[in-house]
């Protein structure tokens, strides 16, 4: 069975050495240029569309699988579907409700404290691409790129809370580093207290870690962790995770926390890419706080403006 | 000659394609560390079945292809099976004579120090992977080789 047809056997070989050896050195000087410029995102950009072929054709099956699945559903089925969904959209309506007089008012008191905070501009839904990256690295793979505006760093968030930032954007796809790969960090605050921290990943995807809290630290199992919006990179006041258990050591100075995310980073398909709205400059609050400040009254002229992130997010959905 | 090494691409470049397809096909996450280089494996093939058709230049290129689709650092994988496929050439003579059982331990020594490379540029470019999960694949790899000359000699007296 094991048997090679070739009768190549001459012992000829320096060629093929010296051609090794001169892509060892090719390759070894890709590497040191990609590391230490930035000058291969193009190059990488366009070998991207390259591999793009690739992907679909590994994705499509399962992609087609899941069509057929879908399209061969019984009625019954689809109307208990309905039903649960209603269900659902009636109690998120519910919680909605407060939300836009909630907003607009924590804009005035912002407004007040002379402070702004990063508000989400847009959204744009991405699907997961069924394809493995790495296998010992938390990366994912969404079929939407530098042609629809993803950005390095851009925050993904899916329907429970922060799934992870992009680390890398092709010209048709993007990669994105979940939350809870061994590499990422991210700002946090208690809910309940606004203590600030930062959450790691693990390499786990049902695991974070804060790892910087002192063990006197006022967190408790249950604490729901949401991101601080410091650093910039993500927008505050998003789901991170849930505090799932907290061991104090007397003997050591920090406590170990350990938190599950809030975004079903398994079992996500639908993800999105948030746009921030960009931040009023430092020079121009001060100028402008004064006039919506002094009465309490224009609650009804600043509501609309406050009004316009979340409904800007909805047609896109 | 020439005609004989212009035949001997077309299954090399099919093979290196389905290869590289099943290095991104989702497979379970509990089964992922399992999963073989079979980009590898092709590449080492080809390097001792026909050295001269360029089984170096595939396995950069492949390499390369590798290094776009895992979204690593450029290189990293085109310089471990340059590295590798060199080594397998320099070895093919040798190994054609090999018993079954000392070809796949060649093969599993040739998938390990792929692995150490890619390892290697891992840490020396500041993110190491620490998992033993990785030196799994070379295992796997070695006891996949003989299936895998098998149907590659296949398709290649077609």
């Amino acid at each position: 069975m094991v048997a090679f047809r070739n009768t190549d056997t001459s012992g000829r070989t320096t060629g093929l050495l010296l051609r090794c050896v001169l892509y060892s050195l090719l390759a070894l000087g890709l590497i040191i240029v990609d590391k230490r410029y930035d000058h291969l995102g193009k190059i990488r950009r366009l070998l991207s569309i390259v591999a793009y072929p690739v992907q679909i054709a590994v994705a499509s099956p399962f992609q087609g699988w899941d069509w057929f699945r879908e399209s061969v559903t019984t009625r019954d089925a689809l109307r208990v579907d309905k039903a649960t969904l209603e269900s659902e959209l009636r109690l998120a309506q519910f919680r909605l409700q407060r939300y836009e007089a909630i907003e607009a008012e924590s804009q005035r008191l912002r407004a007040l404290r002379g402070s702004t905070a990063a508000i989400t501009d847009r959204f744009v839904i991405g699907n997961l691409m069924d394809i493995d990256l790495d296998a010992f690295r938390e990366r994912v793979l969404v079929d939407k790129g530098a042609h629809d505006g993803v950005f390095v760093g851009q925050a993904v968030l899916d329907s429970g809370g922060v799934f992870g930032q992009v680390a890398r954007v092709g010209q048709l796809t993007a990669e994105v580093i979940l939350i809870s790969d061994a590499t990422h960090a991210i700002p946090v605050q208690i809910n309940r207290n606004g203590l600030r921290t930062i959450a790691v990943g693990t390499g786990d995807m049902s695991r974070l870690k804060l790892p910087y809290l002192p063990t006197s630290a006022d967190v408790v199992a249950g604490d729901l962790l949401v991101t601080s919006g410091l650093g910039g990179g993500f927008p505050a006041g998003y789901p991170v995770g849930t505090v799932a258990e907290v061991k104090r050591d007397p003997a050591q100075s920090l406590a170990d926390v350990e938190v599950k995310p809030a975004a079903a980073l398994d079992r996500s398909r639908e993800l999105m890419f948030v746009w921030l709205k960009p931040q009023p400059t430092a020079s121009d609050v001060p100028a402008n706080t004064p006039a919506p400040a002094a009465p309490p009254a224009p609650s009804t002229h600043a509501a609309p403006k406050a009004i316009k992130s979340p409904t800007a997010g909805a047609p896109s959905r | 000659m020439m005609r004989e090494t212009r035949i001997r691409r077309l299954p090399m470049a099919l093979s290196a394609l389905v290869a590289l397809a099943l290095a991104i096909l989702p497979l379970p996450a509990a089964l992922q560390a399992f999963r073989p280089d079979f980009l590898v494996l092709v590449v080492l093939y080809w390097s001792i079945e026909s050295p001269r058709a360029g089984g170096i230049t595939l396995a950069f290129f492949s390499g390369l292809a590798l290094d776009v689709i895992h979204g690593v650092v450029l290189g990293q994988h085109a310089l471990a099976l340059t590295l590798m496929a060199g080594w397998a050439t320099h070895l093919r003579l040798r190994l054609r004579v090999f018993s079954v059982l000392s070809q796949c331990l060649t093969i599993f020594a040739l998938l390990t120090g792929y692995q150490f490379v890619l390892f290697w540029v891992d840490g020396a470019t500041g993110n190491p992977v620490t998992t033993f999960g990785r030196w799994l694949a070379p295992v796997i790899g070695a006891l996949l080789w003989p299936l895998l000359v098998g149907t590659l000699s296949r398709l290649h007296e077609r």
